[in-house]
């Protein structure tokens, strides 16, 4: 990258801007635990400079800099991700969109808010309590996730069952495309809105958005034990009944099992999965949803009711995923959009699986829309041992094979999941992704490597014969670990 | 899972713990006023898995020290922990690590001296420890050392020797006497709790201070204790066990033992016109759960509107005046407080109470130069005010 353009803008931006290497290394990595001699031999994730603009003037400035210089621009807000959406991997600029934080306005009568996209999604939901609005839904990482980083990702969560995908909350947004000319996005824009739903950061920067939010309701919890079996049906069922939950969280045996163990999960929950379930709305809304549970209690389901304290505690504790990480030290796992009917067949594969390759495989997730769920399947590792830990890389493939043998395929793509490209697009759909790609970014300047196609080395062949090989060599290391 | 049981085990495990989630970082006050991620405790503790986690340890870098001392300890970010972090622990647990290397900041190190020569963090013999005293109308019999008294008063070493906080502790003492309370303080026998050089690293120094104070308490056969100072109350609370074990010390916070005696009909409240807002401070709220006490004196006191500030209880923001920050960078501790008084400024409140000198200390700096026609109390002068 050009000096000269690292000093304009570091003269322009002041303390907001940075090339120390002390600081930068932090931009080069998300929650992904992969090694470094697996990322840097193939990519370079440090940043040339790291800008945190305070408005959408700063944002364009930059955008058009890079555009007229050829320097590649990855933007990043809450890097809660695991595929390396917000990480660099040809240098250049990481642009921290943090500052660009606050409630523009709230129109009451409409039921919508206008945000700047650094907001994060608690923030947000903290301003809206506070008027007697909430968020429609968000992620479970809204602690530190970012209303514009959801937005460019797949945009469902917590409340997306009944209130269906961000996509659909979102009236418009403000976009600074790669060429830094500003544009303002509806559904019926020349550049509609819906480009940018999933496009993980590589057709530009959002920067505003307006979203529908709801009034803010009572809610009403409930936490029900259920045998691994009846799972899935158990799942469609609540989702599928007149009253729509607001939020449908499960995990299975195993997971509570472990969770048991590291002292978060009471006893009375390790034999039987188990499935929370979120109600929202009116007295009457509340009454329904209370039916329509104790329907299910007297039904032929094998199901049993959790005390009201222990759902309520469900709830509370939504965003503490990663306690799960205390039994590491480290995670891996692999996240399926699964389709519901087959969460049970999903399942009962993975525990073959297990059974192979000796994980302890752990599996939760939420339900996503009447027909998928959102399914992460974990295990854990240990970062410090190389080599087994490659080895145990090797299994996230197998993950994902078990979710496409049952229509699953990834959620979300960033960098790791381009491998998989034929598991979640059709090839018309990716023609015209990339049409999209070469229209908004002829350049390729925007978040380089993510999304569109992998890399050469991360091609969907080469990757094949490489897990495969992993995967062979961690089974017969597995056998032997075994028979010590 | 209990809430108040720390998961910590060690620096090394508890770093690899961390996913880098981030959902600590919206919540940090350092964050929210430097704004780069190596201030955020994520990437604090990114650094720290790469420093100590990873078999040998390597070289700790001077930037690495100075983010480290850019924290206040208020545990904003252990209560949203998402990997259930003990963080508070760990940043004492890596501060410790860097004083062991003898890389502590300079101002650290001065502050080690001045406690191990005075045996508080001022410049004066810590025979003048009761020299606030002075400036009570009547000097209580038995201020000082007497064995036996129903109460102890531990005053702190920011309430003995520094004039701007000088009046919490005489109108505690006021308070105490119009209550008929049979109180007595340590006087020059009162040392520093030890907390200063727990928070700067230099942990194991503080055993001289608990052994002597603990001592000193046992000796004059006391069973309750108070302290003002959140801070002190924390430590005594949590940091003393070792030596308390066996002994029967109730250890309350100023705020606890006055509330008893409102319910006890032993304080008697007028009314007074005011609207009032309350600052938690971090070691007595969030640190220690102590949040219904000084609301319910504040709630106690007829014509009192009571407003709670946006952020309030286990989700209030920290003053800036903690974990030493005020010593290493003393500009970013004034830039969090004004995170604060500009919250403060929100509710309209005529008063922000407190119910810690270090918290009002900063705050009256805040709402002073914001120009803000408020008055910075502690709870006790609250209290005062409204028996007069």
């Amino acid at each position: 990258m050009k000096s000269l353009i690292i000093d304009q803008l570091k003269q322009k931006l002041g303390n907001r801007a940075t090339d120390s290497q002390f600081e930068s290394s932090l931009y080069s990595r998300d929650l992904a635990p992969v090694p470094n001699l697996l990322v840097n031999p193939l990519f370079n994730t440090a940043a040339d400079l790291v800008v945190r603009p305070i408005d959408t003037a700063e944002v364009a400035e930059i955008l058009k800099i890079s555009w007229d210089n050829d320097i590649p621009v990855t933007p990043r807000a809450g890097a809660s991700t695991v595929y390396f959406d917000s990480v660099p991997i040809k240098g250049g600029i990481v642009m921290d969109l943090n500052l660009l934080k606050g409630i523009v306005a709230l129109d009451e009568s409409g039921m919508m808010v206008t945000v700047k996209a650094g907001t994060t999604w608690s923030e947000l939901e903290k301003y809206l309590n506070g008027k007697g609005f909430a968020l429609r839904s968000f992620p479970s990482s809204a602690p530190v996730a970012s209303i514009g980083g959801w937005f460019c990702m797949m945009g469902y969560g917590i409340g997306s069952i009944k209130y269906g995908s961000l996509l659909s909350q979102v009236k418009a947004i403000e976009l600074v495309l790669p060429n830094g000319e500003v544009k303002q996005l509806t559904s019926d824009s020349d550049i509609p809105l819906d480009y940018l739903a999933g496009s993980e950061g590589t057709l530009g920067v959002v920067t505003q958005l307006q979203v529908h939010v709801r009034k803010l309701t009572s809610m009403k919890h409930y936490l029900l034990k259920v045998k691994e079996p009846d799972l899935s049906r158990v799942v469609n069922h609540i989702q599928g009944e007149r009253m729509v939950p607001y939020n449908i969280h499960f995990s299975d045996q195993k997971y509570n099992a472990v969770m048991n163990k590291l002292g978060f999960v009471a006893d009375e929950f390790t034999g039987s999965c188990t499935v929370a379930v979120d109600y929202e709305g009116s007295e009457d809304d509340l009454k329904a949803a209370d039916a329509v549970i104790s329907e299910m209690m007297s039904g032929d389901f094998e199901v049993e009711l959790a005390e009201e304290k222990d759902a309520n505690q469900e709830w509370k504790e939504k965003f503490l995923a990663l306690r799960l990480k205390r039994g590491g030290p480290s995670q891996l796992g692999g996240e399926v959009w699964l389709p519901i009917n087959n969460l049970n067949h999903y399942l009962d594969t993975i525990k073959e699986m297990d059974k192979k390759y000796t994980l302890g495989l752990v599996s939760y997730g939420h339900v996503a829309t009447a027909e998928h769920a959102v399914v992460m399947t974990a295990f854990f590792a240990d970062e410090r041992k190389t080599i087994d830990y490659v080895l145990k890389l090797s299994m996230v493939k197998k993950i994902q094979d078990i979710g496409h043998r049952y229509g699953g395929k990834p959620y979300g793509i960033g960098l790791w999941n381009t491998p998989y490209i034929g598991y979640i697009f059709d090839n018309s759909q990716l023609a015209e992704l990339r049409a999209r790609k070469k229209e908004l970014d002829p350049k390729g300047i925007m978040n380089p490597g993510k999304v569109y196609r992998p890399p050469l080395l991360l091609n969907s062949f080469n990757f094949k014969v490489a897990m495969n090989i992993l995967a062979a060599v961690s089974r017969a290391v597995g056998r032997g670990n075994r028979r010590v | 899972m209990s809430e108040d049981k720390s998961l910590f085990t060690t620096l090394e495990e508890e770093a690899l713990i961390c996913g880098r989630c981030g959902s600590c970082r919206s919540d940090c006050p350092v964050y929210n006023v430097i704004g780069w991620e190596s201030s955020a405790p994520r990437g604090k503790i990114s650094k720290a898995k790469d420093i100590f986690s990873k078999g040998k340890q390597v070289e700790i870098s001077d930037e690495f020290i100075e983010r480290i001392a850019q924290c206040t300890l208020c545990g904003a970010c252990s209560s949203v922990c998402s990997a259930g972090i003990d963080t508070r622990n760990l940043w004492l647990a890596i501060r410790k690590r860097i004083a062991d290397e003898g890389r502590a900041p300079e101002a650290y190190k001065k502050l080690r001296d001045t406690l191990l020569q005075n045996r508080n963090i001022s410049s004066f013999s810590n025979d003048d420890r009761l020299e606030w005293a002075e400036d009570l109308d009547d000097e209580p019999e038995g201020l000082e050392l007497k064995a036996g008294a129903e109460v102890c008063y531990f005053v702190g070493c920011v309430s003995s020797f520094y004039p701007q906080a000088a009046q919490v502790p005489i109108t505690i003492v006021e308070i105490l006497m119009k209550a008929d309370v049979d109180f007595t303080t340590m006087g020059g026998e009162e040392w520093c709790c030890g907390y200063p050089l727990l928070s700067a690293g230099f942990v194991d120094d503080r055993k001289p201070f608990i052994e002597h104070n603990v001592a000193k308490i046992k000796e004059l056969d006391i069973h309750t204790l108070i302290a003002s100072c959140a801070t002190c109350y924390h430590f005594w609370k949590h940091d003393c066990s070792p030596e308390l074990e066996g002994y029967d010390l109730e250890i309350l916070h100023a705020t606890e033992y006055l509330a008893r005696l409102i319910e006890e009909g032993r304080i008697e409240l007028n009314e007074l016109d005011e609207v009032v807002t309350y600052h938690d401070p971090c070691d007595l709220g969030r640190n220690s759960g102590v949040y219904d006490a000084p609301r319910s004196i504040i709630n106690s006191i007829p014509g009192v509107q009571f407003i709670e500030m946006g952020h309030s209880r286990a989700d209030s923001l920290c003053c800036g005046g903690g974990g030493n920050l005020q010593s290493v960078d003393p500009d970013l501790a004034a830039k969090i407080s004004d995170l604060r008084v500009k919250e403060i400024k929100e509710t309209g409140a005529s008063i922000i109470v407190s119910a810690c000198q270090q918290c009002e200390q900063m705050l009256s700096a805040g709402v002073r130069n914001a120009g803000l026609p408020i008055r910075v109390m502690d709870i006790s002068e609250l209290i005062l005010e409204a028996m007069d």
